[in-house]
């Protein structure tokens, strides 16, 4: 378990972040200069909040009102930062072995063992980081932080330096790891394919503040703002009023669309809907048009390789659009040979929210 | 110093515009500056033969030992002082830093005799603490303990300054992970700090060691020429070039101060650069 609820002003920059998890990943998702590092750093106990409190596995580590402010060597966190850290006069058993002051030689020996067991380290102890590859020196942070019995691992960026090949194998070795001590785990990332492959929850950070924290679908379905959409890569963030009052219809661009949002909502509202939640239907354009479709013509292609990105325009009304299609169905509709489309976006997959106002 | 780069085409594989050919002529008459007087030294010492019959001297041998032990104890003592000092200007903000920052480098710009001149003031035995260490039996001018204060003064600033910059130029992040894995911070100091400070470490000594044989201003004046007391290596070659013996005293002396200091040198590059490293 752990539990932050923190603020600390930095020069000019204010930070205000509040986020728990039990034994689940926690990922902090924001641009560089979110605060999410700063807001680790806090955790570990290498920085001091000006207020709030931290707690780990049930023990107060932080709490200002109460004086509480264990150091961090009190503080049982595994903590890797982005540029590893890891000792380079040490090799890499010495480095694992590093924290575990105060047991018997032998007691160590075995405790390295089983960690270089655990992240296939074998036949690297006695080399120094200098001759290590980046994944393997990724490892052996990771077994270093674990070394020690720990309540929750901290990890900042931990794989931005890697190639994309190799990231995909320490997420997976990460999620093994999880599955293995139930720890909960903060994962700082900017990284969006990060955020989504390894968290549970997912706080949305900008400014030095939580703007959405949330079991991740949530967060990815249902933004709670604007700027969360933004943010999590929502393509097409639509203005749009709720028609009438205590309908469940929003006009977009002229035409009403159902949708399932609070009743409370009025007036002006944002819609937000991802690129892969909108579909183009095999319906004759110039015949009668189900529920929430429209016609649009594809103005632009883009082909990613296992996607296409298609940018469409209303031939009479209706938003303008990015719609993503995998290449799969691209090739079964036969997408490429024709530009005039029936665009679907599912009543489900519209996410209404009220207007911020504008910043 | 955080991740190796990749290791394919690093800066120094690569090819740089050579300033070599330009260089070359200042830096080799630099280096023949500095071989001519030291080859013309060794030249002498060979023709003249006089080195093995100083060494029998008993006044040469003295001075050898007295130089040897001061500038030992210097070096203890500046490490024992300095570091903590060199840490605390690295790391801490407090009040007046600036300024023991400055005071730190004073000795350095300062002439030696100036230092010896200011030393007796403070300690001498009509001086301003004099009378306050003669009660007690504390008698600190011209004894050896004075060439250890005069070589002191002088020569710890050269560690500090370097350890300092070491201490500045590492990055903390090592310091703090450190910390989160348990290690207190006494611990972390000895087993991360000091270890990847190393080179700054062994330039500061060397150079504090360095100064500490070859100070004889500051000396002079605060600790007197006795030999077998104060009279180190330095001192012992005026007073051979003053005495009757003139030059080719000096020059034998010179010869064996230059020997030992290169081979005490040599010897302690090679015991810092051999740091026990931490044992699993």
């Amino acid at each position: 378990m752990i539990a932050v609820a923190i603020r600390k002003r930095l020069g000019a920059f204010q930070l205000d972040v509040a986020f728990a998890a039990e034994r689940e990943t926690v990922v902090l998702f924001g641009r560089s200069g979110s605060g999410k590092s700063v807001t680790l750093a806090a955790i570990a106990g290498l920085l001091r909040p000006d207020a709030g409190r931290i707690a780990i596995g049930g023990r107060v580590v932080f709490d200002a009102a109460a004086g509480i402010d264990l150091p961090p060597q009190r503080r049982h966190v595994g903590y890797v930062v982005q540029q590893l850290a890891l000792f380079p006069h040490l090799t890499a058993a010495e480095n694992i072995a590093y924290g575990l002051v105060g047991m018997s030689r032998e007691a160590r020996r075995a405790r390295v063992a089983e960690l270089v067991a655990l992240l296939s380290l074998q036949g690297l102890e006695a080399r120094r980081p200098a001759a290590l590859s980046g994944g393997q020196q990724q490892r052996v942070a990771l077994a270093r932080a674990l070394a020690r019995p720990v309540e929750a691992l901290l990890l900042d960026e931990p794989f931005s330096a890697l190639d994309e090949a190799l990231r995909g194998d320490l997420r997976a070795e990460l999620l093994r790891l999880q599955a293995e001590y139930e720890l909960p785990i903060v994962f700082v990332t900017h990284d969006l394919r990060e955020a989504h492959l390894l968290g549970d929850r997912v706080a949305v950070l900008d400014g030095g503040r939580v703007l959405q924290c949330a079991d991740r679908d949530e967060v990815f379905r249902r933004p709670a703002s604007r700027r969360v959409a933004e943010l999590t890569g929502v393509r097409n963030l639509l203005d749009a009023a709720v028609e009438g009052d205590g309908g469940d219809r929003v006009v977009i661009a002229g035409l009403p669309f159902r949708a399932a949002f609070d009743r409370a909502l009025h007036g002006p509202v944002d819609v937000a809907i991802r690129a892969e939640r909108c579909n183009l239907r095999r319906v004759d354009p110039a015949g009668p048009l189900p529920e929430n479709c429209y016609v649009a013509n594809i103005v632009r292609r883009l082909a990613f390789g296992n996607t296409h990105t298609l940018h469409l325009e209303p031939v009479w009304a209706g938003p303008v659009l990015e719609v993503e299609v995998a290449s799969r169905p691209y090739e079964v509709l036969g997408v490429a040979g024709r530009s005039r489309w029936v665009v679907e976006l599912p009543a489900e997959d519209l996410r209404v929210m009220s207007r911020e106002p504008a910043q | 110093m955080s991740r190796e780069p990749q290791r394919t085409a690093t800066a120094a594989t690569r090819r740089t515009p050579s300033l070599a050919p330009l260089f070359a002529t200042p830096a080799l008459l630099f280096v023949a500056f500095v071989i001519v007087p030291l080859g013309a030294l060794a030249y002498r010492a060979a023709h003249d033969g006089v080195v093995p019959e100083q060494l029998r001297a008993e006044f040469v041998f003295d001075a050898l030992r007295l130089s040897l032990i001061t500038s030992t104890l210097t070096l203890v003592l500046a490490l024992a002082l300095g570091t903590p000092l060199a840490y605390l200007l690295a790391r801490a903000s407090f009040t007046g830093r600036q300024i023991v920052d400055t005071l730190v480098d004073l000795p350095m710009v300062l002439p030696p005799t100036v230092a010896g001149v200011a030393l007796l003031v403070a300690f001498g035995r009509r001086g301003v603490f004099g009378p306050l260490l003669e009660p007690a039996g504390i008698e600190l001018a011209f004894t050896t303990t004075a060439v250890v204060m005069a070589q002191l003064f002088v020569s710890a600033p050269f560690l500090v300054r370097s350890l300092k910059a070491g201490f500045e130029a590492l990055d903390q992040t090592y310091e703090q992970v450190s910390a989160t894995l348990g290690v207190s911070p006494l611990r972390t100091f000895w087993r991360i700090t000091l270890r990847l400070s190393r080179p700054a470490l062994v330039g500061g000594a060397v150079l504090c060691w360095a100064r500490a044989l070859s100070e004889l201003g500051a000396t002079l004046i605060f600790a007197g020429n006795f030999p077998g007391r104060t009279q180190t290596m330095p001192l012992a070659i005026i007073t051979a070039f003053e005495s009757s013996v003139g030059l080719s005293g000096a020059i034998a002396l010179a010869v064996i101060l230059l020997l030992v200091a290169l081979a005490l040198l040599l010897a302690l590059r090679f015991a810092l650069r051999r740091l026990p490293p931490f044992e699993l």
